[in-house]
């Protein structure tokens, strides 16, 4: 078995030094839109990939996949990491790769799964979320996206909002509400939704950070057939759980790799240089606060390694990963508030961009993205305290009555209380 | 602490928190508390017959471990006292078997572990200087007379120095780190306790003033290096200790906040107490990955060991005792008895925090392990010199 694996190892790398560039600096995925002829190159990029067999490795063969062990993904992931793999949509490509096409793997059905996961990988396909909306956040299930049946289809009418990479998307999974009058988890069902359709605007939200990663979309009248529905109509909830779960342990993943007891990595590259520049890097007080961002660091990587060996043996619930995300919730602001510190008037104003003030400064702008993304730092609060904690849960006022008469307008909550 | 236990260890860990169930429950403790000596030498025998003071001690020597891997075993031990804020010298002790382990002479091993493992001789390690801080042995001016070595200086905040039958003290010989055996009712030794905020601790402040001992019980290991062993694995003792504390005194605060009702519900059904608790939670979560770090990597030999310890330190040194300050928050007056067992878990957990170096004083070292700015430079030099 591990000679299988050294062996699949050593044609994996002759292969990626044949065929992908080395990659420089950190990995770009693109968050602006791609121009068509880009995109149509890119792809066929990541045909390339797919068609060698490294896309998909543990996707089920009659899905398209190698139908390979996660092992195998570890060697590529490993191996790859150096190389310039294409992502043509970007962010989008992301999305459908780690987040969409897993979910589809657990919920869609069996003509869904030969149709479009072979389209995902060849990169025919690229899929993004719509999910949140502009009333409907961490409260997914209180969200409006209204779809109605109208003879052998349905007809979608409502906004979605921060979609990663919608711009560059072919398709998005749409969570839409088709009973107004059961409780607000029990009306929901998930589309397939041409992004393309001109009934469909796609507009990109300006950022914090003056960025451009997400969207907001305006669904007008959106015509999908039967076949566009994905598990049960209103059954979505569950499929939503199993797909923020994915998105969840995806963002855990991507954090800072930690092998063994995770000492003797460089001492917080950026924020040395921040004190250095200053001719800070005696100053006691400063030192202090180079020292707590470096064991904040570390910390986050120990805590993920240790809930991640707790969950995958069994020793704790999944539910457990909420300790990884607000972790990161709570570690990427208290981190970018100390190189703001370190930095001084250098993040203030900056001679050019990639300056350390400046990266100081965009990391500033960006420190509460795990905070607030993928269930804020109060959900995992409540996944915690109920969850694992064992202590009581917030009592409703709208979970077990038909949607239509949950509170939409703050005016009328007085009202309703008295 | 640890998320792996083999079989050998789980039953290692249960028969711990038995005997100490059976021996020594947390309210027992409490006649403990105005005893000069803090702990009982019949208990300490009993302790020892379970293998308290083997596991960091080799087998060739007489001692021996659970899992062959003994510090981890010890953390094992450590958590538990943590969990029942047990009294006595263990961490000391086994530091000072280690110490004696790994740098004494033959002799030394043969004459002093034995009563060691067997819990009839207590020992302890005076590394400090009069204000408590890490000196290197600087405090402590050895000279050699004939055959024999005096000592001079101050070693403070010694833990367990007035019960113990000798102290293994940080000195500097011909301008070098060394330590030496000093039996605690030889001449020129002169102990003065310190009244403890952890109650189930004893410290004290040891005067020598021209102490003399034989040569022979300097130990073989001299220069810096034994010193920062000693102090990587009593760290990685107190840490686990701190982490049992925490855990032991955060879930006795969750079952409180689910049995008091104010308001017409268990305050622990206000979002307030809950997110407050999911925060300490996590900080609980975060201190036992920084603990098993700690633990795994000085278990190993990591080279970066002594920023491990360091960065565990810091980290664990700055969160426990902010839980333990939440934790009483939540039981509000009654957590603010002297009858309620909330303020012995303070004690311990802000006690442990600064023992072996306050979080500051570890931020510190870790910028010296990674030699950040001009002059300065090196662990060696934070170990050894002034720190902080």
């Amino acid at each position: 078995m591990s000679d299988d694996l050294e062996g699949y190892r050593a044609a994996m790398r002759r292969w990626l030094e044949d065929n992908l560039p080395r990659r420089r600096g950190p990995v770009v995925r693109a968050a602006h839109a791609v121009a068509p002829e880009a995109l149509a190159a890119a792809r066929s990029e990541q045909r390339k990939v797919y068609e060698a067999g490294y896309l998909g490795i543990t996707v089920p063969v009659e899905y398209g996949g190698q139908g390979l062990t996660e092992a195998h993904q570890r060697i590529w992931n490993e191996e790859s990491a150096r190389y310039a793999v294409p992502l043509p949509g970007g962010i989008a490509s992301a999305v459908t790769l780690s987040i969409v096409l897993p979910t589809l793997l657990a919920h869609g059905s069996e003509e869904q799964k030969r149709a479009w996961i072979p389209a995902m990988l060849r990169g025919d396909e690229i899929w993004v979320q719509l999910l949140s909306e502009p009333g409907a956040g961490s409260d997914l299930a209180g969200l409006l996206m209204r779809a109605t049946r109208d003879g052998a289809g349905w007809v979608l009418n409502g906004t979605k909002v921060w979609s990663s990479g919608a711009m560059n998307a072919d398709y998005g999974i749409c969570l839409a509400r088709t009973d107004w009058d059961a409780p607000k988890h029990k009306g929901l069902t998930w589309f397939k939704v041409p992004l393309r359709d001109p009934r469909v605007t796609v507009r990109p939200v300006r950022e914090i950070n003056g960025g451009t990663e997400f969207c907001e979309e305006f669904l007008d009248d959106v015509v999908v057939g039967d076949d566009a529905v994905i598990g049960e109509v209103n059954g979505g909830w569950p499929i939503a759980t199993t797909m923020l779960a994915i998105e969840r342990g995806a963002a855990a993943g991507s954090g800072p790799a930690v092998g063994g007891s995770g000492g003797r990595r460089r001492l917080a590259p950026d924020l040395v240089a921040l004190a250095e520049a200053r001719g800070r890097a005696d100053d006691p007080a400063t030192r202090q606060l180079v020292a707590r961002g470096h064991i904040l660091d570390w910390l986050q990587g120990q805590l993920t390694a240790r809930v991640g060996r707790a969950i995958a043996s069994g020793k704790a619930s999944p539910a457990a990963a909420s300790f990884i995300k607000l972790g990161l919730g709570l570690k990427d602001p208290e981190r970018a508030a100390i190189a703001m510190e370190i930095a001084g008037r250098a993040a203030v104003a900056w001679r050019a961009e990639g300056d350390d003030g400046h990266t100081a400064a965009l990391n500033l702008l960006n420190g509460r993205v795990y905070a607030i993304a993928g269930g804020s730092d109060q959900i995992q609060r409540n996944i915690i305290s109920e969850r694992l904690l064992g202590l009581p849960r917030e009592p409703s006022v709208d979970a077990d009555k038909p949607f239509r008469e949950v509170l939409r307008n703050a005016k009328s909550w007085g009202a309703k209380r008295a | 602490m640890l998320v792996d236990l083999s079989e050998d260890q789980e039953l290692f860990r249960e028969t711990t928190v038995r005997f100490i169930e059976t021996e020594l429950p947390i309210d027992r403790t409490r006649h403990l508390h105005d005893d000069p000596v803090g702990y009982d030498r019949g208990w300490l025998r009993k302790a020892a017959e379970l293998g308290w003071f083997t596991l960091l001690v080799p087998e060739e020597l007489g001692g021996g471990s659970i899992s062959g891997e003994g510090l981890l075993d010890a953390a094992l031990v450590a958590e538990q006292l943590g969990r029942f804020v047990q009294p006595g010298p263990f961490l000391p002790m086994n530091v000072v078997a280690a110490a004696l382990a790994a740098h004494g002479t033959d002799a030394q091993r043969a004459e002093r572990l034995p009563g060691l493992i067997a819990g009839t001789e207590v020992a302890t390690w005076a590394w400090a200087d009069a204000a408590g801080d890490w000196d290197g042995g600087a405090g402590v001016r050895a000279e050699r007379d004939g055959s024999a070595v005096a000592l001079t200086g101050v070693r403070g905040v010694v833990q367990d120095a007035g019960s113990a039958d000798w102290l293994l003290v940080a000195a500097t010989l011909d301008g070098e780190p060394v330590q030496v055996i000093v039996p605690t009712d030889g001449p020129g030794v002169a102990v003065a306790p310190r009244t403890a905020l952890d109650l189930g601790r004893r410290f004290a402040d040891v005067r020598l003033e021209g102490a003399v001992v034989g040569a022979d019980a300097v130990l073989a290991g001299r220069g810096p290096e034994p010193l920062e062993a000693q102090l990587q694995r009593a760290l990685v003792l107190v840490l686990a200790e701190t982490v049992g504390a925490a855990d032991a005194l955060l879930a006795m605060t969750v079952s409180y906040a689910k049995d008091r009702v104010a308001f017409g519900r268990p305050v622990g059904s206000f979002q307030a107490i809950k997110h407050l608790l999911a925060d300490q939670a996590l900080a609980v979560e975060a201190c036992k990955a920084a603990a098993g770090a700690a633990a795994r990597a000085v278990q190993a030999g990591d080279p970066a060991a002594p920023e491990v310890v360091s960065m565990a330190a810091a980290a664990v040194g700055e969160r426990a005792p902010e839980v333990a300050q939440q934790c009483l928050q939540v039981h509000g007056g009654i957590g603010y008895t002297w009858e309620h067992d909330l303020h012995l878990f303070l004690r311990r957990i802000q006690s442990n925090s600064a023992l072996y170096g306050e979080a500051s004083w570890h931020r510190e070292r870790v910028c010296r392990f990674h030699e950040l700015g001009g002059e300065r430079g090196g662990v060696e030099r934070a170990t050894t010199g002034e720190a902080g």
